[in-house]
């Protein structure tokens, strides 16, 4: 029996939303067909690679991270640095310096930080919490102000913060909303459902329904992002059409193949940051194909990676 | 006077005061001044907000006014009263504009008060709003009886986080008594002349422009969006004079109640307008009325107790040596109640202890206590009762020092000596039950007392006079519940996370498979959290009566499901039966050499006649897969006459571990009575003691005439 091609099409689309301004503004999502299906019918805009930057500079970075950010001193030169990354779509921001846990910078402090790298950069920039959700609702608010005009996609709306961020970053300030959730697909739909209530519009709201790195409890991950774009595109859920946004970075560096060294290490496993890069590359390439429509990653030899990856498979 | 000539009149004479103080303006600065606020997009912002036009100069206020005068109709129905305070409310702002010509008419360093409220301050005001940080607004306007007054009013809002606004002689009565006021503290003096008054409802304008997406023009939009979202209210005090009447039907149509004190004015117009202007003519409860009103609810942080409250306790221990006081619904009377009662009946936070005291009680000693929560709300509902009283347990527990156990008139409670000496008093339990009732049940509980009786005889009294009649009555209510007598269903799907594509649909005869969300839980979850777990299911559209199968029940688990499951029957185990997510309480599985089926609860560890043990019963099923022929289901389901009602009903059951047999005893007894006349029915079930082995089984069964036997084949 002869192969019959039957294209998967469907009568509607991701929602597209555009971060930053300019000439070098960003559309996120559009696709009415699943991941890279170009054989089935337009696949929207292309995927969109980041660069993660952190308030607390390059101290712990990896070696060939902070070879590339060489003689950069100031947040503006390592953001400039960033936003020219070959393959880099936009700058992602992570104030991670905020942690009250951690070195617990004043909501004051990391304003000035994002202030001098909005100012730096044309690229869009997408701005990370530190994690604490209390803090966040004051700090991103903070941000959301302070980048007015930007266009800029404040992440970590969380369900205990949603509310601060929301109405500061989808209502005040009219940036994008950022919703966060922690890897299942009803708390994501109802973390939309009572953003959107708050008179976010929906067009105005990109998800990052968590992550994890490879080989961690991925497969939740992968199934958790499947489901919410088969449950977009198959079933039209409304509040299930925002792009996704997935930040990779930040979990995949922190595992034990990308942090234990070549002496600790098991024999064979070789050279940490070639393990680093492949964990990162590994993640982001899955994110992608289950239906991530960005990726923020940190390494750049990961980003040209993936962009290279994005435009074969586009 | 009526309510119509009062406002009429109101508006009559801020329009011609309006008309007036445009002439002479133009008179001396000629048609082309401009005319604006400082710091704002919005030009004049409710203008601009109503008619879509921004207003820049003189002359086109004064082509303004006129567009307001036509709102000015005075025909003698409610929505003339509202339009004609609409356009007082117009005409203020144009009044208090002309004052910005040429002049700085406020300066909160000089007179205190701070007239228009920039942008920037409405956008930073707008997302604590937003957020409930700020849960109202109340603009108090007039004079109060005393000075005192005035100063406890506007602390009462200031400490529930409430933004206040001032506007005429209570600025002067808060000043006299040296009251800070300000943006800084959220207090703010907006001015002396009624007309600034229009600075407040400037920002409500404004934030349904900025955080509402209305644009300028759409006053119904505009309308809907200050009702719904901008809690605001008014409080007159003083003398109600027909320009404030006329501010106060604007207030009004904005969706802002008016409380006032001014009872005789009230009474003289016969004003009622039911909900929206509320005669109080004590000032003192001005803010509870406000706040009710408006249906504003304080979120409450600091529980007022003097020992710690936390989930961290709920498993502490007391011990008999460390206890000073012990509570036992076995010996004596005792009893845990919550009550729904009429608005009038219950004062919010009213805490009452009638009998002894802790203190007054000797070391170690059994004594009885009833505590009732009168809770009543505009959205309550009696079958939520029982739902906040299941919650007791883990309040009490959360409570350093204080354990709990049991429920209903079943309950022990003992206080330890440690949180006796930190001063911990019966009034603690009212204060506890009632910040968490308020706290967790906000959506439908407006107000709530607790009343603890600690006397023998009122306990015993209470007891059962009054307790125990009301749990049979929910008892009773429970039992003649009927999927048939009620015309939703709910879908529950707490537990996705981990098995993603199962759906329980919650009726009043199937409980949820974990026993732990009946009808009435899934209702009240769906009316706590509209956007939560738990969503009404219609059913209209009857498939199939015998095996309970409905188009919208489907509709619903193929969404719920996200497309992983096609159709559910209600009622059967062989086709299309309810998927199970792993944490079921029972599974039922078919015995075919019987014709009937067997149950294991999750307690039972050995094995059953099919061969297999509960965890291996539950791995033939569970992740929301159909597996014709296995069910997870909660324990009550079992004496449900909808328990495989497709197949024949409870007649099918042939085996039950022995355990679970007495707990079901009375109750599947009744339903077998009910649905076949069988008498004693429990006793011709097998169990483990009896035997596990299918062919003995099968013996015994015939031996008991067990009527699975003579049913029609399963398969």
């Amino acid at each position: 029996m002869p192969f019959n091609r039957k294209p998967q099409k469907f009568n509607t689309a991701i929602n597209v939303v555009e971060i930053g301004t300019g000439d070098k503004a960003i559309k996120l999502g559009g696709a009415s067909v699943f991941p890279f299906y170009t054989f089935d019918g337009p696949i929207g805009n292309t995927a969109k690679v980041g660069v993660e930057i952190s308030d607390m500079g390059l101290e712990g970075e990896p070696a060939g991270v902070k070879a590339y950010y060489e003689g950069c001193t100031t947040m503006a030169e390592i953001a400039k640095k960033a936003a020219e990354m070959p393959g880099a779509d936009f700058v992602s921001l992570k104030l991670e310096g905020g942690d009250p846990n951690g070195v617990n910078k004043s909501v004051e402090e990391l304003i000035a930080v994002v202030k001098e790298v909005v100012d730096a950069i044309d690229a869009p920039l997408v701005i990370q919490g530190c994690k604490n959700a209390e803090k966040d609702g004051e700090l991103l608010a903070k941000a959301a102000e302070a980048c007015q005009g930007k266009n800029v996609l404040l992440m970590s709306a969380k369900e205990e913060n949603y509310k601060a961020v929301g109405a500061a970053a989808g209502l005040a300030y009219n940036q994008k909303v950022g919703a966060e959730s922690a890897v299942d697909i009803n708390l994501a739909k109802q973390l939309n459902v009572v953003t959107t209530q708050l008179g976010v519009k929906a067009e105005s709201i990109v998800m990052n329904v968590g992550t994890a790195t490879v080989g961690y409890g991925y497969d939740y991950v992968i199934s958790t992002l499947d489901r919410i774009r088969a449950a977009a595109l198959t079933q039209a859920d409304k509040m299930l059409q925002m792009p996704i946004i997935t930040p990779v970075s930040s979990e995949t560096w922190g595992v034990k193949e990308a942090t234990a060294d070549e002496a600790d290490a098991p024999a064979g496993w070789g050279c940490v940051e070639k393990r680093g890069i492949s964990m990162e590359v590994q993640t982001a390439a899955a994110d992608l194909v289950s239906g991530s429509d960005a990726v923020i990653l940190k390494h750049p030899a990961s980003v040209a990676a993936i962009a290279k990856m994005i435009k074969e498979l586009s | 006077m009526t309510l119509f000539d009062v406002v009429f009149s109101g508006n009559d004479t801020v329009c011609g005061l309006t008309e007036g103080a445009i002439n002479d303006a133009i008179a001396k600065y000629g048609e082309d001044k401009a005319v604006a606020f400082p710091s704002t997009a919005y030009a004049l912002p409710c203008y601009y907000g109503v008619t879509g036009t921004k207003v820049t100069n003189l002359g086109e206020l004064k082509a303004a006014l006129e567009v307001v005068k036509t709102l000015q109709t005075r025909n003698k129905r409610l929505h003339d009263v509202f339009m004609s305070g609409v356009a007082t409310a117009l005409e203020a702002e144009f009044i208090e504009a002309l004052k910005y010509i040429d002049a700085e008419p406020y300066n909160p360093e000089v007179d205190g008060c701070v007239g228009h409220i920039g942008d920037d301050i409405v956008r930073s005001l707008g997302v604590p709003l937003v957020t409930g940080d700020i849960p109202g607004v109340a603009v108090i306007l007039g004079k109060a009886p005393t000075a005192d007054d005035a100063v406890a009013l506007v602390k009462s809002y200031q400490t529930q986080g409430i933004l206040v606004t001032l506007v005429g002689d209570v600025i002067d009565q808060l000043a006299e008594k040296g009251y800070k006021t300000g943006v800084g503290v959220r207090v703010i003096p907006l001015g002396k002349d009624v007309t600034s008054v229009v600075h407040v409802v400037s920002v409500a304008v404004r934030a349904a422009l900025i955080f509402g997406n209305v644009t300028g023009g759409d006053a119904a939009a505009l309308m809907k969006y200050t009702f719904e979202r901008v809690p605001a209210f008014v409080n007159a005090l003083g003398a109600l004079n027909p320009i404030v009447v006329a501010a106060g039907a604007g207030a009004i149509a904005l969706g802002f109640p008016v409380v006032t004190n001014d009872v005789e004015t009230a009474a003289a117009v016969n004003i009622k307008v039911p909900k929206s202007l509320i005669v109080q003519p004590d000032v003192d409860k001005f803010n509870a009325t406000s706040l009710e009103a408006r249906d504003i609810k304080i979120k409450i942080t600091n529980i007022d107790i003097p020992v710690a409250f936390a989930s961290a306790f709920e498993g502490e221990i007391i011990r008999k040596g460390d206890m000073q006081v012990e509570f036992d619904g076995s010996r004596v009377d005792c009893l845990e109640l919550v009550q729904m009662k009429d608005m009038s009946e219950v004062e919010d936070h009213k805490i009452e202890v009638i009998g002894p005291d802790i203190d007054e009680m000797p070391v170690g000693s059994k004594q009885q206590i009833a505590y009732v929560v009168e809770v009543a709300g505009k959205n309550m509902q009696a079958d939520f009762e029982p739902v906040f009283e299941r919650k007791f347990h883990a309040y009490m527990n959360c409570i350093e020092g204080i354990m709990h156990t049991g429920q209903r008139d079943m309950i022990r409670v003992r206080i330890s000596k440690d949180a006796f000496a930190a001063g911990f008093r019966a009034k603690h339990i009212g204060e506890v039950l009632y910040a968490q009732i308020k706290n967790e049940f906000d959506a439908v509980v407006d107000r709530c007392a607790v009343k603890i009786y600690t006397n023998p005889e009122d306990c015993t009294k209470m007891r059962h006079e009054v307790a125990v009649p009301t749990f049979d009555k929910r008892d009773e209510r429970l039992a003649s519940m009927t999927d048939e007598a009620v015309d939703v269903y709910y879908s529950c799907i707490m537990c996705q996370a981990f098995s993603p594509s199962h759906v329980c649909v919650v009726t009043p005869e199937r409980l949820g498979l974990c026993g732990a969300v009946s009808w009435f839980d899934a209702k009240a979850t769906n009316q706590l959290d509209p956007a939560g777990p738990c969503q009404i299911i219609t059913k209209e559209k009857c498939i199939d009566e015998r095996i309970g199968e409905y188009e919208d029940v489907n509709e619903a688990v193929r969404k719920f499901s996200q497309g992983a499951l096609e159709d559910v029957s209600l009622y059967s185990i062989m086709e299309k039966p309810m998927t199970s997510c792993g944490c079921f309480e029972c599974i039922c599985g078919i015995e075919p050499f019987t014709n009937g089926v067997c149950i294991a609860n999750r307690e039972y560890t050995g094995t059953t006649p099919l061969g297999m043990t509960f965890s291996e019963l539950a791995s033939m099923t569970g992740g929301g897969v159909q597996t014709p022929g296995f069910m997870g289901h909660g324990k009550h389901f079992i004496a449900s006459k909808k328990f495989m009602k497709a197949e024949g009903g409870v007649a099918r059951i042939v085996w039950l571990p022995k355990d679970l047999k007495e707990q079901v005893r009375d109750n599947l007894n009744k339903t077998a009575k009910e649905l076949y006349g069988i008498d004693n029915f429990v006793d011709m079930i097998g169990d483990e003691t009896i035997t596990t082995d299918p062919e003995e089984l099968m013996a015994i069964l015939s031996e008991n005439g067990h009527p699975a036997l003579t049913m029609d084949p399963m398969m």
